[in-house]
């Protein structure tokens, strides 16, 4: 099996699992009991919690556990206000993930644009930051592209408006929340050296249990609680604590931490060796911004194809991907943070994700890329556009090498359109 | 190459069909069919699990593969008209119209306006054409000879010696009383569907009689009949379980769907409950007219339906009739209450296949019908046929049956062929 779907799911490694299991029996006590056993587990606990949060430079009671990143997601909107509702707004971009956009969806709200690969639009940001703007949401990196969007300006502005703010009088807050949850393992994180108010991260996607998660909320905002109970979690989440879920999280955390930047670089030097095999093919398009993309994300499209086709041959083969979001054009809904960077139906349709991990070897790699290449090539073969295809695009690249740099555009990610359309068009 | 277009549910039999089509050389598309996506409260509609499911198997063997989007037209021909039905206080078979009006329409067309010379379906049913055999000792009047896997051949025997042997064994047998299964061993030559249809397509039962679905295709056109192939009508389910498992189909344990297209029988009260309003009314017993309880709405029952009266102690009660005008429904303890037993049926908006009229099956003998899907197949009465008003046909059944909710269809046949039905009045 070669796993290239990290951004998915990661399976929890050796370690996170030792460590999470005397938890499920051998002290599996309730941490809020009296006697000593369980005031063991309940240190423990918040040890695990300290961990977690020094990694992205907090303390442990800055910290809400959570079910997982949606929560997360959620909770931290409940920092808007009540009384405010209905005279503010919420920006966050296009490209957010859908907890983020049903939650935005609650309020009145407006979304941000990105370019072609997918970054943020600054100039569209800070035309919409208007004073009824009470919160933000930006995730560090995007789930689909991978891209990563520049936080520390995104947290100036941020401080700048909330000072102009101050100076004219304007009294309506200012929160700005990330969803980190892509990013805890290959990104150095630290919410004080950001400036935001709220960071959501999860466990998941580094190592770590799945339904774990937490949310970063800075001391001068109010969040309230969507679960009520005992009051834990600082009162704003109730329910006996995930006790091997937080061990768990902590412990991938760490590992996460210690091997940063080992991993940033073999991620990278995986995804170099895949790319430039996958380059051979004439069609292909690298998605996302090359020069802000998490080491381990490589978005592709072969437009023309049906990404779902590819996914269920690379299967057979025991490789497993996915295409951009889970359901794709088939099902009726087209990704929205594809249809967001522009891309063209059969762009769209042709995408796929690839996202390295921990599973991951250099001859996994040069094997993974030789199948894929092979199957895409069969697939285009299939529907006659093997050589048709490959051609036309050559032409369309000749033809404007006297003006545009179309190569240079390929290269970050741009998209031809143009090209694609005729094509595909023309033929099927 | 015969091009099919075969429409793929994500199921086991239709799997199975696209590896069979595939290896007799056709060339194959596989077309799910989008009917329905809706979740309801309590049932999560499953229709993106089974595309994938069927296009994971088409992706396997190398065909094409499409999405045909048939929401809208399913909405107005098939849940409107369960709706309607519903509301006039019957039960309606949306299969029936699904596959009168979608499955074997419109699919139909479109494949063949993509070019299709065939489409196909996992249904268990066969389609033949009725032709002459003349002085072939072995074969009798009706039997069905597998020639290839596109048409089954009809057998009209014209040899006399035949047709004399055939009598005596049919009266031999009746004198033991048994009736043949094909039901074709007595009766005029003259008055037979494959006489009167030679050369032509006609629809028949599945060789696993247990699995047999003619109930729910007997109104597809007679054209669309000629074009479509059943590849798993001639298997048994053993047998199409045992291929998916050889050809190791993620699909071949997959638990089958029920009941109609898009929910499940027991899902069919919460459906409509979205669509209609609810009205409580009374239960009364019929002897007594006494009130035994309250109903939430009687268009919710079914004639013989025992489940769900709140009533709670003793005997089961059933359902032996309802006024969905005053929204009472009628309950008793008798089982042979005589509303739950009939031995005469009248059918409205009728289909009969291959251009038989109501006449044509006065004369036929030996006919059986079914009253529901895997029901038994019940003797009619020979030269009970008749019409009964301009539209309607009423028969006979030669003993009583346990009685047939209204909108539910009787369908007819001589042997395996399947001659048609209506919609029980």
């Amino acid at each position: 099996m070669i796993y290239l779907d990290h951004a998915a799911a990661t399976p929890v490694t050796p370690k996170v699992l030792q460590a999470m299991t005397p938890y499920f029996s051998r002290d599996f006590f309730n941490p809020s009991s009296p006697y000593l056993p369980a005031k063991h587990v309940r240190e423990a606990y918040n040890s695990a919690k300290n961990t977690i949060a020094n990694a992205i430079g907090a303390k442990g009671n800055d910290l809400i556990i959570t079910a997982g990143a949606t929560e997360s997601i959620n909770l931290a909107f409940t920092a808007i206000p009540a009384n405010l509702k209905d005279s503010t707004t919420v920006l966050t971009l296009s490209t957010e993930h859908p907890a983020v956009l049903a939650a935005a969806k609650q309020f009145s709200h407006k979304l941000i644009k990105v370019d072609h690969t997918g970054l943020i639009n600054l100039p569209d940001f800070k035309a919409k930051l208007t004073d009824d703007v009470i919160f933000i949401s930006i995730a560090l990196a995007n789930n689909e592209l991978g891209t990563i969007q520049p936080l520390s300006e995104i947290a100036e502005i941020v401080r700048q408006t909330r000072q102009d703010r101050y100076k004219r009088g304007i009294s309506t807050p200012l929160y700005l929340h990330s969803d980190a949850s892509q990013a805890l393992n290959l990104l150095d994180i630290n919410v004080a050296r950001l400036g935001i108010d709220l960071l959501t991260i999860s466990a998941a996607k580094c190592g770590g249990p799945k339904g774990i998660g937490a949310l970063y909320a800075s001391h001068n905002l109010q969040l309230h609680p969507l679960i009520h109970g005992g009051g834990q979690e600082q009162g704003l989440r109730s329910g006996t604590e995930n006790v091997p879920g937080v061990i768990g999280f902590a412990t991938a955390v760490s590992e996460a931490k210690k091997h940063l930047a080992g991993n940033r670089k073999k991620y990278t030097s995986l995804k170099l060796t895949l790319k430039s095999a996958l380059s051979e093919l004439d069609s292909i398009i690298f998605l996302g911004n090359p020069k802000h993309q998490l080491a381990n994300f490589l978005p592709i499209s072969l437009p023309g194809l049906d990404a779902e086709r590819l996914i269920y041959k690379l299967e057979q083969q025991e490789i497993y991907l996915s295409t951009g979001a889970a359901c794709a054009a088939n099902k009726g809904s087209k990704s929205h943070v594809l249809t967001a960077i522009g891309l063209s139906d059969e762009e769209i349709s042709g995408s796929l994700r690839i996202s390295l991990g921990s599973t991951n070897t250099p001859d996994q790699i040069i094997k993974a890329a030789d199948i894929i290449k092979q199957t895409i090539i069969q697939e285009y073969a299939r529907i006659g556009l093997a050589n048709i295809y490959q051609d036309r695009l050559k032409e369309q690249l000749a033809s404007c090498e006297e003006g545009e740099p179309c190569e240079d555009r390929r290269s970050t990610g741009s998209i031809e359109t143009n090209i694609s359309k005729t094509n595909t068009r023309r033929i099927l | 190459m015969s091009k099919v277009f075969l429409g793929m549910s994500g199921g086991v039999d239709s799997s199975v069909s696209a590896i069979l089509l595939k290896e007799q050389g056709y060339d194959v598309t596989g077309v799910y069919m989008k009917n329905w996506s809706r979740d309801l409260p309590g049932m999560h509609c499953p229709w993106a699990d089974d595309l994938a499911d069927a296009k994971r198997v088409a992706v396997n063997l190398d065909l094409n593969f499409e999405v045909w989007d048939f929401e809208q037209e399913y909405h107005n021909k098939v849940v409107d008209y369960m709706l309607s039905e519903f509301k006039a206080g019957h039960t309606p078979n949306p299969d029936v119209i699904c596959n009168e009006l979608i499955k074997f329409k419109l699919f139909y067309d479109r494949a063949m306006a993509q070019g299709a010379d065939f489409i196909a379906t996992g249904h268990y049913a066969r389609t033949g054409v009725a032709e002459n055999i003349i002085n072939k000792q072995e074969v009798q009047l009706g039997d069905v000879i597998s020639t290839s896997m596109e048409k089954e051949r009809i057998v009209n025997v014209e040899s006399s010696k035949n047709c004399q042997k055939r009598l005596k064994r049919g009266e031999a047998r009746r004198a033991k009383g048994n009736t043949r299964e094909d039901g074709l061993a007595t009766g005029s030559l003259e008055t037979n569907i494959t006489t009167l249809n030679m050369g032509k397509s006609v629809l028949l039962r599945s060789a696993d009689e247990n699995k047999d679905q003619t109930y729910f295709l007997y109104r597809m056109s007679d054209e669309a009949t000629a074009h479509t192939l059943f590849p798993v009508g001639n298997l048994t389910k053993p047998q199409v379980k045992q291929i998916a498992s050889d050809h190791h189909l993620d699909v071949a344990h997959k638990k089958e769907s029920m009941g109609i297209c898009f929910v499940g029988e027991v899902g069919i009260k919460d459906f409509l409950k979205q669509y209609l309003p609810t009205t409580p009314g009374e239960i009364r017993e019929q002897e007594t007219d006494r009130i035994l309880g309250y109903h939430d709405g009687a268009i919710f029952y079914t004639l013989g339906q025992r489940h769900g009266l709140y009533i709670s102690g003793g005997l089961p009660y059933y359902v032996v009739g309802k006024d969905t005008k005053k929204n009472i429904v009628y309950v008793s303890k008798d089982l042979n209450h005589k509303n739950l037993w009939t031995d005469q049926i009248t059918l409205e908006n009728l289909h009969l296949r291959n251009n038989l009229t109501i006449s044509n099956l006065s004369h036929f003998s030996n006919l059986t019908v079914r009253t529901r899907h895997r029901g038994e197949l019940l003797p009619v009465e020979d030269g009970s046929i008749r019409q009964s008003s301009a539209k309607n046909l009423t028969f006979n059944l030669t003993k009583s049956t346990r009685a047939i909710a209204p909108g539910q269809s009787a369908v007819f046949y001589q042997g395996t062929i399947c001659l048609g039905g209506g919609f029980i009045i």
